[in-house]
């Protein structure tokens, strides 16, 4: 019962504090369950879709086959594969909304006896009752058209079948689910027709001969038979096989599900990150409010004590007091995840092409929660052992004890409010301390996500840069019968060309696995990591992932085939290119020049402009000179577009929860001073002061102090910011993480939150103006 | 003839308490105080002594009537004038010393000189404190001197600025009996200078101070008693007894 009626009375006088710690635990929990839903369920779902249709352990793009039952059947007899399936394919360039792609398009037969595609809503959020058929002339897209191309309902999407100018158009009727090209960070989309349409562009293929655009291919859905990795099962079919002949690329399972999981991955990972630093933000919040709330009520404990309640029984209470505020705060916390992340969940179906669900993953969020809970329950105990060294009469007769003897800051006439600011700091140094680790860590994480707003850029050059084994404003490669002089003389009828170099992609194989080869003319040109680049012609560089994946570093010798022969090269550094999950190795043209043949159409030449704003401009008028002969692209593409969005919504979303975090901070600090110091407010009143006056000056306090927090901050940013998002791209296969922030990236964070602590504050200090002085009347 | 420089016509004030219960603690109180008075007033516990100094002085709010200083209405000036007014026309004196907790005698001295536009605030700061006889403490935190030498820091606090009425709510109340007599002479050679003083105190000794007595009850005034200006060279004991008289004839 006593406990009780301390409990209540704890919940009364402490209203404001117990509130803003509910609001806290809120907003963690919240943005924890979303993260923890988001990642869960992206990385489950894609899994389970990728299996629901028919994805193999690898699958296998191929082209050039007339028929494809002898290859399966060759694979089918090899012991260690279980079993191929068959999908057919047509790979076909496309334009749709004025836009060109800049990678080949997969045209597939809806069959949905054998491979059920889940069908969208037109407005996306949900599935369609029935999924119907596809009429002729019509054709059902992933949802990441939309944020790539612009693509709605209605629209038409343009396949060039052949040079004679035979296209095939079709107009959008539906969104699909596709669990790997779906997503906007795969450049090849896939796009389901009806039979009748397939055949009929099929027998135009066939008529237009050597003239022919588009192409028949299969997807190979390759199961193996037993447990080995996918390293070993490509190698398997490299050197068993007649496979590589046909191959147009390879992903492995977990290759393809990890790229798709890619964006929701750095999402998740950044918010995680942010959850961490809010937990620890809330751990000092909760600390400063225990410890002013035993400094508020010591009188009040001591004569509990008198009274006969043990340090424990007042420890226990101060527990159940601001687990009060918690738990409320994270079961509302748990229900309102739901709703946010099946926002969240719908806000990037038009980004990964899917409609993740949003089940909260009950068991993994309960268990962070609960591990939390303990956490907070822990510091809660450990932070009211002070409690026990309260002895009814010290806490009975304390006074506000100010410290005495040393030398203090001088208070001078102009400005007074300043001046008395800072005496306040001075004398009650250790009650700002929870507004100094807030800001210190808000700006740090704020300054955190701007950094990587800064890497990523306006255009998405970052990860544009991530994924490109080099750099590039735009770039041309002839496929026809024009040549390279021209297409650059047309360049340079708009602007100079300052830099050029050429970049080509065949697939080699190494120690029998298969990997894209960057091939390029100038090996300076390669985003290294670490080692040199590869100039000579017997070496090669590897990115992390395929050194990981074949177990060998800098200095070890590999063997690489290509289309013409195998030759030895040493690995002579590690570059950065996160292109399929990092599998890419790096070689010389000379060095290419040893295993495979050279051919005018196989380079794609990159150029650097003078004028890089009109690299549009050019490529527009390469497009209308040049047409289908040139594959034109810059340094982008579609889908960037929609994670950049996202990011920047994602940005939005912490910077909305940095901002509520530092006005709770600033209520629950500001209300305790307050509290504590309404006499000497009431006095420096009655001496003449203005409330005016007086909350500008309490306001100068915030203001001092967070913008030494958020000093410590930028510093703190400085330092630990980049290794940090190095460290969750990393994860992601982005291991060249360097923000090179410019000043306002830097400062603005700080100056941002110092003037919400400032203007914060300034505001809760309203209740200066309506103090009475009638505190101060003993009567 | 003095002029008067506070007034109230009509002074009504009232609490809200325990709902919809009000308490009346003024009942139209019609009152002027003169420049150059010592005003105590007195009363028993509850009889709104203190309400009265704090309505008369800005410091509270009124519920009905009016309150003027030097014709100006009290009542319609905005929160800005109100603290100028504080600052430059009225001094308090506390019964608790009410110095501001972290900053030293001195300070508290020269800050409300700086308040009051004093131009040497630090030299007169310096110069009172002196004068209160607490010149050796003056940089000693409030909670590191006696009662009496926080009392009379807060007095030089109140006159720096040279207030036109200096308001006193029980200042010997928390004091022994040597710092109030103390502090009580400090008053006296205040009002011997001119200053006008407004004090509320129960206890006889220091009301004898005092050249105007007014005796409330119930919220309202029911006597008033003039006597010569206080003279520590003369015997008291006439006056001590005329007021013991009155107060008896009061039921105190």
């Amino acid at each position: 019962m006593e406990k009780k009626i301390l409990w209540k009375s704890g919940l009364k006088r402490h209203q404001s504090s117990i509130t803003g710690i509910f609001v806290l635990i809120f907003l963690v929990t919240v943005s924890l369950s979303s993260a923890l839903t988001l990642w869960q369920c992206s990385g489950s779902y894609i899994r389970q879709e990728m299996e629901r249709l028919g994805y193999g352990d690898m699958t296998v793009w191929v082209s050039g086959l007339s028929d494809v039952t002898p290859l399966t059947e060759e694979i089918n007899h090899l012991s260690e594969i279980k079993t191929v399936g068959v999908q057919n394919i047509l790979y076909s360039e496309y334009e749709t909304n004025e836009q060109e792609s800049d990678s080949e398009g997969q045209l597939i037969v809806y069959e949905p006896e054998k491979y059920d595609y889940k069908i969208l809503k037109d407005n996306l959020n949900g599935y369609r009752s029935a999924a119907g058929d596809i009429i002729s002339g019509t054709i059902w897209v992933s949802a990441s058209m939309q944020s790539m191309f612009g693509v709605q309902i209605g629209d038409t999407i343009t396949f060039p079948i052949a040079r004679s100018g035979v296209n095939k158009s079709f107009t959008v009727t539906g969104y699909f689910e596709d669990p790997f090209m779906g997503s906007s960070m795969i450049g090849m989309k896939s796009f389901l027709i009806c039979r009748a349409d397939y055949e009929d562009i099929c027998s135009s293929i066939e008529k237009s001969g050597a003239d022919g655009l588009a192409r028949q291919g299969h997807m190979l859905h390759i199961f193996k038979n037993g447990d080995f990795s996918a390293s070993k099962l490509n190698r398997l079919l490299n050197e068993s096989t007649s496979l590589t002949q046909y191959t147009e690329f390879t992903h492995s399972f977990d290759v393809m599900s990890g790229f798709m999981l890619t964006l929701q991955n750095v999402f998740t990972g950044l918010l995680l990150s942010f959850v961490a630093i809010l937990v620890v933000v809330s751990i000092v919040v909760l600390s400063h409010s225990i410890g002013a709330s035993i400094e508020m009520d010591r009188k009040n404990m001591g004569i509990l004590k008198t009274l006969g309640c043990t340090s424990g029984l007042l420890r226990r209470v101060q527990m159940f007091q601001y687990l009060t505020g918690m738990i409320p705060g994270m079961l509302l916390g748990v229900l309102a995840s739901v709703p946010v992340s099946i926002y969240l969940c719908r806000m990037t179906v038009t980004t990964t092409g899917l409609l993740i669900p949003a089940n909260i993953p009950v068991i993994l969020c309960g268990g962070t929660l609960l591990l939390f809970l303990i956490l907070f329950c822990g510091f809660i105990w450990l932070r009211t052992r002070q409690l026990t060294a309260v002895t009814p009469m010290i806490a009975i007769r304390e006074n506000d004890v100010q410290a005495a003897g040393r030398k203090r800051l001088p208070i001078r006439e102009k400005p007074l409010s300043f001046w008395l600011a800072l005496r306040q700091l001075e004398s009650g140094r250790k009650r700002y301390i929870g507004v100094f680790l807030t800001a210190v860590l808000l700006v740090f994480i704020a300054s955190f996500m701007g950094r990587v707003n800064s890497w990523l850029g306006p255009r998405g050059e970052g990860l544009m840069d991530a994924f490109n084994p080099a750099g590039l404003h735009m770039a041309a490669q002839p496929m026809g019968e024009t040549g390279i002089e021209d297409v650059e003389k047309t360049i340079r009828s708009y602007t100079a060309i300052t830099d050029q170099y050429a970049l080509a992609m065949p697939t080699v194989s190494v120690e029998g696995i298969d990997y894209t080869a960057n091939v390029i003319t100038d090996p300076k040109r390669f985003h290294m990591l670490s080692g040199n680049t590869c100039n000579g012609e017997d070496e090669i560089l590897l990115t992390e992932f395929v050194a990981a994946d074949l177990g060998v570093s800098i200095g070890d010798r590999i063997t690489v085939s290509g289309p013409k022969n195998s030759a030895e090269f040493r690995v002579s550094g590690i570059y950065q290119c996160a292109n399929d999950m990092g599998a890419n190795v790096g070689l010389s043209r000379d060095g290419f020049l040893r295993i495979g043949e050279d051919s005018l159409n196989i380079w794609c030449h990159h150029y650097f402009l003078e004028n890089q704003e009109l690299s549009q401009t050019v490529m527009q008028a390469l497009e209308e000179t040049y047409g289908g002969d040139v594959y034109l692209h810059e340094n982008s593409w579609p889908g960037l577009y929609g994670i950049l969005s996202a990011m920047k919504l994602l940005l939005i979303f912490l910077y909305g929860i940095v901002l509520v975090f530092v006005l709770v901070v600033t209520r629950l600090v500001s209300g305790k001073l307050l509290m504590r110091e309404q006499k000497d407010l009431g006095i420096y009143r009655a001496m003449g002061m203005s409330s005016r006056a007086l909350r500008l000056s309490f306001a100068l306090r915030f203001a001092m102090v967070s913008s030494l927090g958020s000093l410590f901050g930028v510093l703190l940013g400085i330092f630990f910011t980049d290794p940090l998002a190095a460290l969750i791209l990393r994860m992601e296969g982005i291991s060249n993480f360097s923000s090179h922030p410019g000043i306002l990236t830097v400062l603005l964070p700080a100056v941002v939150v110092t003037v919400m602590f400032t203007g914060f504050a300034y505001m809760a200090s309203t209740k200066i103006k309506e103090m009475t002085l009638t505190n101060l009347i003993t009567e | 003839m003095k002029t008067v420089i506070l007034q109230a016509k009509g002074l009504n004030k009232s609490f809200s308490a325990f709902g919809n219960r009000k308490t009346q603690v003024l009942k139209s109180i019609d009152l002027e105080i003169e420049q150059g008075d010592f005003t105590v007033i007195m009363g028993a516990s509850g009889a709104g002594k203190s309400t009265l100094l704090y309505t008369l002085s800005g410091m509270d709010s009124i519920s009905q009537g009016e309150v003027f200083y030097k014709n100006e209405k009290l009542t319609n000036l905005s929160e800005k004038k109100m603290a100028r007014l504080r600052a430059k026309e009225f001094g308090f004196v506390f019964q608790q010393t009410h110095l501001v907790s972290n900053l030293t005698l001195f300070e508290n001295v020269k800050l409300a000189g700086y308040l009051a536009g004093e131009k040497q605030a630090e030299e007169k700061a310096k110069e009172l404190l002196t004068q209160m006889g607490v010149e050796e403490v003056m940089d000693h935190m409030p909670h590191q001197v006696s009662g009496g030498e926080g009392q009379r820091a807060a007095i030089a606090r109140a006159i720096i600025g040279s207030p036109g009425v200096l308001f006193a709510d029980e200042p010997t109340g928390a004091l022994n009996k040597k710092s109030s007599e103390e502090i009580l002479n400090i008053f006296t050679a205040l009002h011997q200078k001119g200053q006008s003083i407004l004090m509320v105190t129960h206890d006889l000794r220091a009301a004898l101070r005092g050249n105007r007595i007014l005796y409330l009850e119930d919220g309202q005034i029911l006597s008033e008693r003039r006597f010569p200006p206080y003279d520590a060279k003369q015997d008291q004991k006439a006056r001590e007894a005329q007021l013991n008289e009155r107060l008896s004839s009061l039921s105190w």
